[in-house]
């Protein structure tokens, strides 16, 4: 009966529009920066940003905490930004959760209406502050979106039936789950600011142009309980040397070495290329097998080679973000189930200590029928 | 105990992914099918606290929120040294999202009583967001050390060293505060004999057992049911969607010859293109 009379009124009229609960808004993305660096996520998200604001006609703002930031606050204008706010304080140098926490709160606060989104990096200090301001605000948050879209959601549960109705401009926060094999679209409708981290590497950034916006200083009120915690040290290990990101071959290595010494091993696979470099996993740079230069992943380098091999590396979410995009990826691994099979183009089942050695002497065969012509010649 | 610190730790029971088991033909998850277990990640906040207990001293509680059966990781829990665990269990919190279980479980460590060091996951492999540890912070009105991988006590303060973009940093808190911990700490040491041969006999005697592990009701701790569950969650999973694995098809070469699968490989693709010009 019931379904019946949903056919004959497609329209369904009795969905109220609930578009006062959550109105339109400006888009705010909220900077990062390590040491001053800009870090590229921040880009990314004023990309991101930029079109979720045009759909809805709306300005988008950007916060900046630091200290003495030099030409930042232009820069984030020329990449997208209509406002900037800046909170400039010697305590605000460095990240640091309860500060930076307090300033963003006082921020919102301040304003006469609540934006509409608020993004942050899907990084180490965007998923540390974050949840700490969606839990002041008591609002929704989507934790490492890889897809950003405004649309509207017909809200038709009855466990709450004051919250039934049309909702016309909802945050679309959609995330990969459950081991990237499914999307899901989250919204949190119910609420300004809709919040979402969102996956370095993903959103496109705009390129910078000389663009005109307003820059706003922003007053700071730390508190004594802010200070709770000082940051004694900071280590950036800046890469020298490898030039990773240039290489068109990377031969990378993890754990499934076993030792050290296979990454000697990695170098000779790595000498059968052109312009070809050595990579490695967090976890084989923690255990000091291969200088942190070499690290591929989200704390270490983003890649983008024409060919990836990987070698017994089993394909963790923070090592994929930084080599997915290359052009082909070659994985081995003596794991059937290693999560790399499943974003690899070609996945080897095996040893390392069986496989490699056996592309080298391949290689190396090829390169002596292939390279003949070239020995002649430069003699 | 008049020293040593009172340390808290968060650990989630969830749906076992490695097991094929429960998983239905969309790719989510039957969760009355599935097989249980203790968030792997949970793993290395136990040893943190664990291993802060067996150097500082003081007492170690382990709290979850979940269905009935996550009682089962309690007593994982229990065998590994904990002192005892606290569930809190009920249907009103169903659905809830991050920030309704912050809060409820904020109500439950306000129920079970004063602490120094709350330790929890990094994240889990079900809800995967990270947003927990904070959330719960942001509720106890606590310092935090999120992605710590390691850490220590010296003088009364807390050292620990959490990842950051490009490097790691070291920070310096006194307790109270909230630590989650990353994959790369160590990892969680194997129970004891005893541990594990305490915990059966206390299976035995439901009565004893009772006083190690309590489950407790929205109503026990005192929260607010409209704060929890559904009702008490700003977000909602609209929509989920299949997805292709990421960057298509995998070609699997497997089960032959080294040699076999490795002329497979290079004849499958275009690596040659990529050698260097041939030795003199
Ligand atoms: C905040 C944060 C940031 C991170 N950043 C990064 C990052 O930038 N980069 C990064 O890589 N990780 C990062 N990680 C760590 C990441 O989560 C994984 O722990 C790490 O990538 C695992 O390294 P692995 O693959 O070398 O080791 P494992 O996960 O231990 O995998 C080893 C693999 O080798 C296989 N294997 C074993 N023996 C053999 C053999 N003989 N032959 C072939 N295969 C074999 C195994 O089957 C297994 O799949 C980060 C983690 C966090 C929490
Ligand atoms: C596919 C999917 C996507 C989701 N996306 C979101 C989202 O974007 N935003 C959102 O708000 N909710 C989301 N949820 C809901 C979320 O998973 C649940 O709210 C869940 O109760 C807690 O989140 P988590 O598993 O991500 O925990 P995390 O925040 O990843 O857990 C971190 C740590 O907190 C502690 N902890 C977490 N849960 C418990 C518990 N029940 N008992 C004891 N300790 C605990 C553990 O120490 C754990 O290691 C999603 C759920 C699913 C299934």
């Amino acid at each position: 009966m019931a379904e019946e009379q949903e056919k004959k009124q497609p329209e369904k009229p009795e969905l109220k529009d609930m578009s006062a609960i959550c109105p339109i808004g400006e888009v705010l993305v909220i900077a990062e920066h390590i040491l001053g660096d800009l870090q590229p996520v921040t880009l990314e998200l004023l990309g991101a940003g930029r079109i979720l604001a045009d759909k809805m006609g709306q300005p988008l703002l950007c916060l900046v905490m630091g200290h003495e930031l030099g030409d930042m606050p232009q820069r984030l204008l020329d990449h997208g930004a209509d406002r900037v706010y800046v909170a400039d304080h010697p305590e605000l140098k460095n990240y640091r959760t309860l500060p930076y926490r307090r300033v963003v709160c006082d921020f919102l606060e301040s304003l006469p209406s609540q934006p509409h989104t608020c993004l942050l990096g899907s990084t180490t200090t965007g998923r540390d502050l974050a949840p700490r301001i969606a839990a002041h605000f008591d609002t929704g948050l989507t934790a490492d979106t890889t897809e950003l879209d405004i649309g509207p959601y017909e809200h038709t549960s009855k466990v709450d039936p004051s919250k039934i109705g049309l909702y016309p401009n909802c945050l679309y926060a959609i995330r990969p789950s459950f081991g990237e094999s499914l999307k899901a679209r989250i919204l949190g409708p119910w609420k300004n600011p809709q919040m979402a981290t969102t996956r370095p590497g993903v959103m496109v950034p705009l390129p910078r142009e000389s663009r005109k916006g307003e820059i706003i200083n922003i007053p700071v009120n730390l508190q004594e309980t802010d200070h709770r915690l000082t940051v004694k040290e900071i280590v950036r290990e800046v890469a020298k040397g490898v030039n990773l990101t240039e290489a068109d071959v990377i031969v990378a290595g993890g754990y499934g070495l076993g030792t050290q010494d296979g990454f000697n091993m990695l170098q000779e696979l790595a000498g059968c290329f052109e312009n070809s470099a050595v990579g490695a996993s967090r976890k084989v740079v923690d255990l000091g097998w291969i200088p942190y230069q070499n690290q591929v992943g989200q704390t270490g380098k983003t890649v983008r080679p024409k060919l990836y091999i990987a070698c017994g590396i089993s394909g963790a979410i923070q090592h994929r973000v930084g080599m997915s995009k290359s052009s082909l990826i070659i994985a081995i691994n003596k794991d059937p189930d290693a999560p790399i099979f499943k974003f690899a183009h070609h996945g080897i089942v095996g040893d390392c200590y069986q496989i490699i050695p056996e592309m080298i002497k391949q290689f190396k065969q090829a390169q002596s029928t292939s390279g003949v012509k070239e020995v002649v010649g430069t003699h | 105990m008049a020293s040593g610190y009172k340390i808290i730790v968060m650990v989630k029971q969830v749906p076992d992914t490695g097991s094929k088991a429960g998983l239905n033909p969309d790719g989510t998850i039957d969760r009355a099918r599935a097989k249980r277990m203790l968030n792997p990640f949970d793993k290395f906040a136990l040893q943190a606290a664990l291993h802060t207990k067996k150097m500082y001293g003081g007492s170690v509680t382990a709290i979850s929120m979940g269905p009935p059966p996550a009682v089962e990781i309690l007593l994982e829990a229990l065998e590994h040294g904990v002192d005892r665990g606290f569930l809190l269990s009920d249907r009103r919190l169903a659905a809830s999202d991050t920030l309704a279980t912050a809060y409820a479980l904020y109500k439950t460590i306000q129920y079970v009583g004063d602490f120094d060091i709350i330790f929890c996951g990094l994240q889990t492999t079900d809800g995967d967001t990270a947003q927990v540890g904070p959330q719960l912070a942001e509720r106890l009105n606590l310092p935090q050390v999120t992605y710590c991988e390691d850490f220590s006590v010296q003088n009364g303060e807390v050292h620990a060293r959490r990842i950051i973009e490009g490097g790691h940093q070291t920070v310096i808190a006194k307790p109270p505060l909230l630590v989650t911990i990353a994959n790369s700490y160590h990892p969680l040491e194997y129970k004891s004999f005893r541990g594990a041969w305490r915990v059966q006999q206390l299976q035995r005697k439901q009565e004893e057992l009772a006083q190690y592990i309590k489950t407790v009701t929205l109503d026990d701790v005192g929260a607010d049911p409209e704060r929890c569950g559904l009702k008490g969650s700003p977000t909602i999973v609209a929509k989920t969607e299949k997805v292709g694995e990421l960057g298509g098809s995998c070609s699997i070469h497997e089960g032959k010859a080294v040699d076999e699968l490795v002329k497979e490989v290079i004849t499958g693709c275009n690596v040659k293109e990529f050698l260097a010009a041939g030795k003199k």
